[in-house]
């Protein structure tokens, strides 16, 4: 029997209806579990050549040793297998409830491999793992499903993680969704989900997480989980979610405007209707499983309709397409959830085709004779509807911003902002140097939110406080200087390693790297008494870095290159033409610097930006580097 | 004064912060199917109401009992279960009107809320306020003054005059 971890990692093999179990024990010394452990799995279950959509493609579910425990914040899942958004390794993690259940079920990873001759659903109940017939789901949305499955097993309290009609049809960036909204978003896992005839997966235990330390637990548990409801970030949280902060993010000029077109939109932190649109619509604020942190509203609109919302599709529906129509906002949020698409990738999108009207690169006659100007409420949800059911440009889009592009010309081409085959995430990097190097580098096309990218946004509030911060925590005062390149790459490594802590354990990151916590200090200690191992937190970190380069080990398999890890060319040409960073560009050859810098510290080769065969040695990934770089 | 545990469903976000920390205090393992308070979630709509022992005047888990053995504690007001008595027949879990007395899922033991012996450990994790643990009078009190604002308007009826 095992702390913390339930010891078995579940493998089920669609096509041939094959149910097979595996250890855990003998991956947790290496990779702890969650992101790490999935990696793993992933790494060694891809066959490289295996197209995103195929029944080759594993799709696989990961909970970390903390997932389900008494530890707050501890409701995270992450998912994995190959992106068919970008063709390397996708990522996503989602809250809720789901997790916790997969573990009281008796699991804490799940591979799926194959392909299902017709729709069925996987059902997980107390270690009996059964393929039930889907036949009467496909086609509903996300909340229906949820609701079906738990009517036809007779069971309110069963959790689902769902696709919609997105993913049945195989939308490229389609997504997970389990409750009202807490989403597997980016990366397309909802397409390989769709691709493999699976509508969903549902699970309910009577089982636990065993503590290796009960007494000591719960002492710390009791004190965490009241740092976290003091701490100033989660009672703004709490009580207004994100909409007061929202303003802000446009008066620094940190959230772009449209797709990328402009900054700091007079219009919005003028005319913002968020908070009024909170006060009259929240419900409450909720969270994920033992999550004192509540960063979610629950919006109740009496037309529109009922579920919760955090960060993304706050800016996403708004700024990112010049919308300042709550109303608006929330029907597209519940209306991508529901259909169970990306928000970032699908307000990009819309961004996207509303760019290219404005420049006349498109007219009315490509796009269904639906006008997509700016900030146009029929643009935006009819968009979303064509999408979701792949009817007109929605099919072209279903395929991604590239390929509609492409249908459109090279010059509509030359508009596309991607990192890796995926809309950027929605942070304005001219001005913000580092937290662009941040999403250059990155795991993928989106790997933010991490420490260091807040704090180039908390530098606004308190230019020398912060400086403090970055002086003792990273090396150099310039790290917190938004403008700077200096002293960026040591923060950039430094956070993706504290990222992967949270990640691995199955803990939230937003309360321990971002917010709360903001080193691996507090996570290892909950590890140590959860698990009973007695680890340094060097220890952790140094899964965290072995995760890291394998990572970029399965991405380089897939072709990665120095080269591609990159910005839009946008952000090198066009400069910010108002608000308090004008002028700024991010300059090409000084990001080239930061980029060998961030090698230098990694251990990887600059020229290639492959990770070394001494560095993998190093890490104990010699296999990997024998496969990879060749005896 | 004597304090007793109180729900205020309106309150509650449906973390299950409660149900996690009770099976860790209680049993020293992490599993809500083992908490002594249970939150029973409509999730699209937003209504969680955490379901826990109402400690009842006349309990009707104390007079189904044919062994006697659940009994009141009269320092906190809980309904224990003496386990040295229980036979594990379950009466009292069918005869609780509220489904507020649980059942170990393993071993069938009766799992019902002892108030922690006076410091419910629930209500530390509770982050909507949602769980409290409050003298009984001032609940009294709050409910007086609740209802003080009708009074006048309930006499006015009451003699006749326009309400």
């Amino acid at each position: 029997m095992m702390n913390g971890w339930i010891g078995n990692i579940l493998n089920v093999d669609l096509s041939e209806g094959k149910i097979t179990t595996e250890s855990t024990e003998p991956y947790v010394d290496d990779y702890i579990g969650g992101r790490g452990l999935g990696l793993r799995l992933i790494y060694d279950h891809y066959v490289p050549g295996t197209d995103a959509l195929d029944p080759g493609n594993p799709l696989i579910f990961n909970t970390g040793p903390l997932t389900g425990s008494a530890v707050p914040g501890s409701g995270r899942v992450d998912v994995t297998a190959l992106s068919p958004m970008s063709n390397l390794r996708a990522k996503s993690n989602f809250g809720g409830y789901w997790g916790p259940e997969l573990k009281y079920a008796g699991y804490d990873h799940i591979v799926i491999q194959g392909k299902s001759e017709k729709p069925c659903y996987l059902w997980i109940k107390d270690g009996r793992v059964e393929i039930r017939d889907a036949e009467k789901l496909w086609g509903m949305d996300t909340f229906e499903t949820q609701k079906a499955i738990q009517n036809e097993l007779g069971d309110p309290e069963i959790k689902v993680v769902c696709i919609g009609p997105a993913g049945e049809r195989l939308v490229q960036f389609a997504c997970l969704i389990t409750e009202t909204g807490d989403a597997a978003g980016r990366t397309g896992m909802g397409a390989v989900m769709g691709s493999k005839n699976l509508k969903a997966v549902a699970v309910r235990g009577s089982g636990g997480v065993n503590v290796a330390r009960p007494e000591e637990l719960l002492e710390l548990s009791v004190q965490v989980n009241k740092e976290i409801r003091e701490n100033p970030a989660y009672l703004e949280l709490a009580n207004w979610g994100v909409s007061r902060s929202i303003p802000m993010m446009y008066e620094h000029s940190f959230f772009p405007v449209g797709y990328f077109e402009d900054v700091c939109w007079e219009d919005i932190m003028e005319n913002y209707q968020g908070i009024e649109f909170m006060e009259k619509y929240q419900l409450k604020s909720l969270g994920c499983f033992n999550c004192p942190g509540r960063c979610m509203s629950f919006f109740s609109h009496p037309e529109i309709g009922k579920g919760v919302t955090s960060c993304e599709p706050f800016s996403g529906f708004t700024g990112a397409v010049w919308n300042l129509d709550m109303d608006v906002f929330w029907e597209a949020t519940v209306l991508s959830n529901r259909m169970g698409l990306d928000g970032t990738e699908t307000s990009a999108c819309i961004g996207l085709l509303m760019e290219l009207y404005h420049d006349n690169l498109i007219t009315p006659g490509d796009t269904d004779d639906v006008v997509m100007e700016r900030g146009s409420k029929e643009a935006i949800l009819t968009t979303i509807r064509k999408i979701a059911d792949r009817d007109g440009y929605g099919d072209l889009l279903a395929r991604g911003q590239m390929a509609a592009a492409e249908k459109f010309g090279p010059e509509a081409v030359e508009k596309v902002d991607q990192i890796k085959g995926l809309a950027p995430h929605a942070y304005e990097y001219r001005a913000y140097k580092g937290t662009g190097l941040i999403a250059a580098v990155g795991h993928r096309g989106d790997p933010l939110p991490l420490r260091s990218s807040l704090l180039e946004f908390d530098w606004n509030m308190s230019a020398e406080w912060f400086q403090q911060v970055a002086k003792e925590k990273y090396g150099s005062e310039e790290a917190a200087i938004p403008t700077s390149y200096e002293g960026k790459a040591l923060p950039a490594f430094i956070s993706e390693h504290m990222e992967r802590v949270a990640d691995n354990l199955g803990i939230c990151k937003w309360v321990y790297t971002l917010f709360v916590y903001e080193d691996a200090e507090m996570p290892t200690r909950l590890f140590n008494l959860v698990t009973g191992k007695d680890w340094e937190i060097n220890k952790l970190l140094k899964v965290s870095e072995r995760v890291r380069n394998l990572e970029r080990m399965f991405d380089v398999r897939q072709g990665l290159r120095r080269a591609d890890d990159t910005l839009p060319k946008k952000f090198f040409e066009q400069a910010l033409s108002k608000g308090k960073f004008e002028g700024e560009v991010m300059d090409r050859e000084k990001f080239e610097l930061m980029k060998d810098e961030y090698y230098d510290l990694r251990g990887w080769d600059k020229m290639t930006g492959i990770p070394t065969r001494e560095k993998l040695e190093e890490l104990g990934l010699g296999d990997v580097a024998d496969e990879v770089l060749g005896v | 004064m004597i304090k007793t545990l109180i729900v205020d469903a309106g309150k509650c976000s449906g973390c299950r912060a409660c149900e996690t920390i009770c099976s860790l205090k209680h049993e020293g393992v992490c599993n809500p199917a083992k908490g002594r308070v249970h939150v029973v979630k409509w999730e699209q709509k937003g209504t969680f109401i955490p379901i826990n022992c109402m400690r009842c005047e006349s309990p009707a888990c104390e007079a189904i009992c044919p062994k006697h053995a659940t009994y009141r504690n009269y320092t906190t007001g809980a309904m224990e279960v003496d386990p040295y008595l229980c036979i594990g027949c379950m009466s009292c879990v069918f005869a609780c009107p509220f489904g507020a007395t649980f059942v170990d899922p393993d071993d069938g033991r009766i799992l019902k809320c002892d108030l922690c012996d006076g410091d419910p450990t629930c209500v530390k994790v509770c982050p909507t306020g949602a769980l409290t643990y409050e003298e009984i009078s001032k609940e009294t009190y709050l409910k007086l003054i609740e209802n003080a604002g009708r009074i006048p308007l309930l006499v006015k009826e009451a003699i006749g005059g326009e309400a």
